[in-house]
């Protein structure tokens, strides 16, 4: 049944098979994820990107983990020796038991979990607590000044990812990935609840920790945050889990909001056509957060804060309210739609009125040339908005 | 026991630089933050002094144009204009017509690629990760090709002469400038959307590190930072040097004085100096471009000149004391950079760390200029 | 909001079109003709000889004081096949110090120190520092091999 799973007799070899190959199947990807992100970065800013190492750079990520492990794992003195030891750890490990309960295909996956999404949220939100390991041992105050940021942001963003996937639970009724996903084999969630998607599409970037939220790391203010006094193999644990989590988080999305493998299939489509229906969702997914990355700028952290606690987590609320007034009084399962439609707008309206752009206009001065200008009228600056 | 106390919270140190990314070279910023806000920043200059002033008072005056162009190494032409505009006051040397056109389509096209630079830049201190850079890199790597072509150089262009520019254009470079500007006002319009409707751009580059005119005034700040806060002052119009009174140009001005009305003053300068390009690149005259009665020695009297260009940061300015000689007796730089860091403290007090790095971004200092 | 998806635009589109860099060691950019890299000296062909005579001109005028040079007579105008009295002897340039000013080019009598405008005069990176230190051959080596284009700047 568990394609992931192996079936040697001894419950123990079993597991450590299956451990082994989740772990070489996700540095696998992470190598690969790695170069197409530097590639797609690449070719958004005009670039050729790697291009040395193997056919178009192809193993450009290989030598770079080769290096990365050659080199001297640095600890400095002043750092709390076990803490900081143990911080790439607190990060590494959540990113890998979330992979447990996610599933590939109808029949790939590691754990058949039933409370499998409350799983993920509950591993996903142990992260944090290795940033705060990594900032506080390090004594280094940028990697304090990330760490605090982290933690603000990981847990505040917690919550609407929660609301979020919770509205899937309720319109499912299931925790179950695999039912979730099976309960999409004709229309995908995304359709009944477009702002659910909405909302777990940003908070999976605060997560991650990707611009436009990556305050913790921000590499022009904190440079690297917690990360700042990692080396070698330690860092890149760090850059490893990263990149696990977000394919993690783009399966994870794949299979709650867009369907899975069932859609636009059906659950009798053939394996192969499962897992690239699979690829390609993720792959979509992973796409929209590099293409997002390399577009934005990074928010402030009051500004990334208030538009938690203030759009997301009210409208994580109306969310689950509008699944509630229809599961509850049994209106048509077609409501769903109008009232998420809506609730997506209003979203819009809001993140929209918050940072409307009035077109600012310069004046221009086209003065007549004299040689001995007097010095200009000092206007009074204008009250700021 | 248990004995309860209030929580105590102490301000921290944060030493910002010498080796940050986002302190454009290596200036160094200690921020006492509270938190995330700053309370206090300390600047501290003077890890890049090459003694450039004194190193010039050391050399005749041909060959201290090498180092004008180090002082403020993303506006070269204007370093050595100012320079060379000294030097001609001191000896009294005639610009040719034809020169004088070179000096100033040359000077515009190196303040569209400082601005570039600044543009690219500031994307990355708000945190655009590398692509307002190749963005802007792009448009300025064209220019820089021209530059090339024209004095051989990419960066240090030791091109402008006392009396002139060593050698006459290329061949094509009127045609090679034609080609060039469309594409630049393209590239602009691209940073254009990727920046300046950016609803997250604005969030935070809008009421961030606001200066008042007046305050701009008393702090003898110039070029965009003064123009950004509402004072329309640029030498260019107001002291017209060389021959800008002959071309048909707006100086742009903010109303606000943030972050934001500073890039956008040096994104709307930009495209007036496509305009100053194109007008000259039509006026264009011929003839000699060094005087025809060029001393082979420059000797200058007893006599103290000053000179000052609108440069891509604010006046650059050269003060000259000749005490007869080959070589002047004092050499002074009126850096803009130095001038318009001493708002730093005053602006920054008060806003986020994040906040601290768009400011000094949108300063838009170079650390050569700042320390000579 | 709108302004966002409109940048996002901008890359995507950006993406869909050809990069503009080059791979720079495997491709080289042409350069320029006047391209001003570390000088060099010329060779006269036509009496086979270098052009300098060493008359310390160029090593005065330099702001950065890179040059060395040390002048002896001329053993070709003693056979009459040379019109030169003194001839440079040894030559020392150090490319660690030079400024790339372009002072030297022009303040030669002779024209015989010019600007290398090829891609050899700048991918000069050395593990050792005194190996920038050029002397008379391999500042020659260049014009002799006839590998410096001919420059229109003059």
């Amino acid at each position: 049944m568990l394609a992931l799973t192996f079936d040697v007799g001894n419950i123990w070899l079993d597991s450590l098979l299956g451990l082994v190959t989740m772990v070489l199947l996700m540095t696998l990807v992470v190598l690969m994820l790695i170069y197409v992100e530097r590639k797609v970065a690449a070719r958004m800013q005009m670039r050729l990107g790697p291009m040395r190492v193997g056919p178009h750079g192809t193993l450009q990520t290989l030598a770079d983990a080769i290096k990365l492990v050659g080199k001297e794992d640095l600890r400095p003195a002043s750092a709390n020796r076990w803490v900081f030891e143990l911080a790439p750890f607190a990060i590494f490990v959540p990113a890998f038991m979330a992979f447990v309960v996610i599933p590939f295909t109808r029949d790939w996956v590691v754990a058949f979990l039933d409370l499998g999404l409350l799983y993920i949220i509950a591993v996903g939100g142990l992260s944090f607590i290795g940033f705060l390991m990594a900032g506080w041992a390090s004594d280094n105050k940028y990697a304090l000044l990330g760490a605090m940021r982290a933690a603000a942001q990981l847990v505040s963003y917690e919550i609407p990812m929660v609301l979020a996937l919770l509205s899937i639970a309720m319109v499912t009724g299931t925790l179950n990935l695999t039912s979730i996903v099976g309960f999409q084999d004709k229309v995908p969630l995304i359709v009944w609840q477009p702002l659910a998607f909405y909302i777990f599409l940003v908070a999976t970037l605060a997560e991650l920790e990707r611009q436009p939220f990556d305050i913790p790391t921000a590499e022009s203010e904190v440079v690297g945050g917690p990360f700042i006094e990692y080396s070698g193999i330690r860092w890149s644990m760090f850059m490893l889990a990263s990149y696990a989590n977000l394919f993690i988080y783009s399966l994870l999305g794949s299979a709650v909001f867009l369907g899975g493998w069932e859609w636009p299939f059906g659950s009798d489509a053939g394996l192969w056509l499962q897992i690239l229906l699979t690829v390609l969702k993720t792959s979509f997914l992973i796409l929209l957060f590099i293409w997002i990355r390399f577009t934005l700028p990074r928010l402030r952290i009051d500004q990334l804060m208030s538009y938690c606690w203030k759009v997301l987590v009210p409208l994580g609320f109306l969310q689950v309210l509008i699944n509630g007034f229809v599961l509850v009084y049994e209106w048509p399962d077609g409501l769903l739609l109008p009232f998420s439609g809506a609730g997506l707008l209003l979203a819009g309206y809001i993140t929209y009125k918050a940072v409307r752009v009035e077109p600012r206009s310069l004046r221009m001065v086209p003065k007549p040339a004299t040689a001995t200008a007097p010095p200009p009228s000092v206007p009074a600056p204008a009250e700021l908005s | 026991m248990i004995q309860e106390h209030a929580l105590d919270t102490v301000d921290i140190n944060v030493n910002m630089g010498p080796q940050h990314p986002s302190t454009h070279g290596v200036f160094r910023m200690v921020l006492t933050i509270d938190g995330e806000r700053v309370v206090d920043v300390e600047p501290h200059i003077g890890y890049m002094h090459r003694g450039g002033e004194k190193l010039s008072e050391t050399m005749d005056y041909r060959q201290a144009i090498g180092y004008q162009d180090r002082t403020d190494y993303l506006a070269q032409f204007q370093n050595e204009q100012a320079y060379c505009m000294a030097v001609e006051k001191l000896i009294g040397i005639e610009v040719p017509e034809r020169a004088e056109y070179i000096r100033v389509i040359l000077c515009e096209l190196n303040r569209i690629t400082s601005h570039m630079m600044f543009v690219g830049a500031f994307g990355i201190d708000l945190g655009i990760f590398g692509t307002t850079f190749t963005y802007a890199f792009r448009e300025r790597e064209r220019i820089q090709d021209i530059f090339e072509e024209v004095s051989g150089e990419r960066l240090m262009y030791g091109y402008f002469r006392p009396g002139g520019v060593v050698w006459d254009l290329p061949d094509n470079f009127v045609q090679r400038v034609r080609e060039v500007l469309p594409q630049t006002r393209q590239g602009l319009k691209d940073l254009d959307t990727l920046l300046t409707d950016n609803e997250i751009f604005v969030a935070r580059s809008r009421g961030v590190g606001a200066i008042s005119g007046e305050d701009a005034i008393n702090w003898g700040l110039t070029g965009p930072m003064l123009r950004a806060s509402g004072v329309p002052w640029d030498l260019r119009k107001d002291k017209p040097y060389s021959i800008y009174d002959r071309f048909a140009f707006e100086i742009p001005v903010g109303q606000f004085g943030d972050v934001y009305d500073r890039y956008l003053v040096r994104m709307e300068e930009m495209r007036q100096s496509i305009r100053i390009v194109e007008d000259a690149l039509e006026q264009l005259p011929e003839g000699p471009i060094l005087p025809e009665k060029m001393p082979r020695k420059l000797r200058g009297p007893v006599a103290e000149v000053y000179a000052c260009v609108e440069g891509a940061r604010g006046e650059y300015g050269i003060y000259i004391v000749s005490k007869s000689g080959d070589k002047p007796y004092r050499l002074k730089i009126r850096s803009p950079s130095f001038c318009n860091l001493s708002a730093l403290r005053a602006i920054t007090i008060g806003n986020y760390v994040a906040d601290a790095v768009a400011i000094l971004g949108s300063i838009d200092i170079v650390l050569c200029d700042v320390d000579r | 909001m709108i302004g966002v998806l409109k940048g996002m635009m901008v890359t995507f589109s950006t993406a869909m079109r050809k990069p503009v860099t080059i791979e720079y060691p495997s491709v080289h950019r042409e350069v320029p003709q006047r391209d001003r890299a570390f000088p060099i000296l010329l060779w006269d062909n036509d009496v086979d000889e270098p052009f300098c005579t060493g008359c310390h001109a160029c090593e005065r005028a330099c702001p950065v004081e890179c040059m060395t040079v040390i002048m002896k007579d001329n053993p070709k105008h003693a056979d009459g096949t040379s019109k030169r009295r003194k001839i440079i002897d040894e030559f020392f340039i150090d490319y660690g110090r030079c400024m790339r000013c372009n002072i030297c080019v022009e303040v030669c009598n002779f024209e015989a120190i010019a600007m290398n405008n090829t891609w050899a005069g700048h991918e000069l990176s050395k593990f050792d520092r005194n190996e920038l230190v050029l002397d008379l051959d391999q500042l020659m080596s260049q014009h002799k091999q006839g590998k410096i284009k001919e420059w229109v700047g003059e």
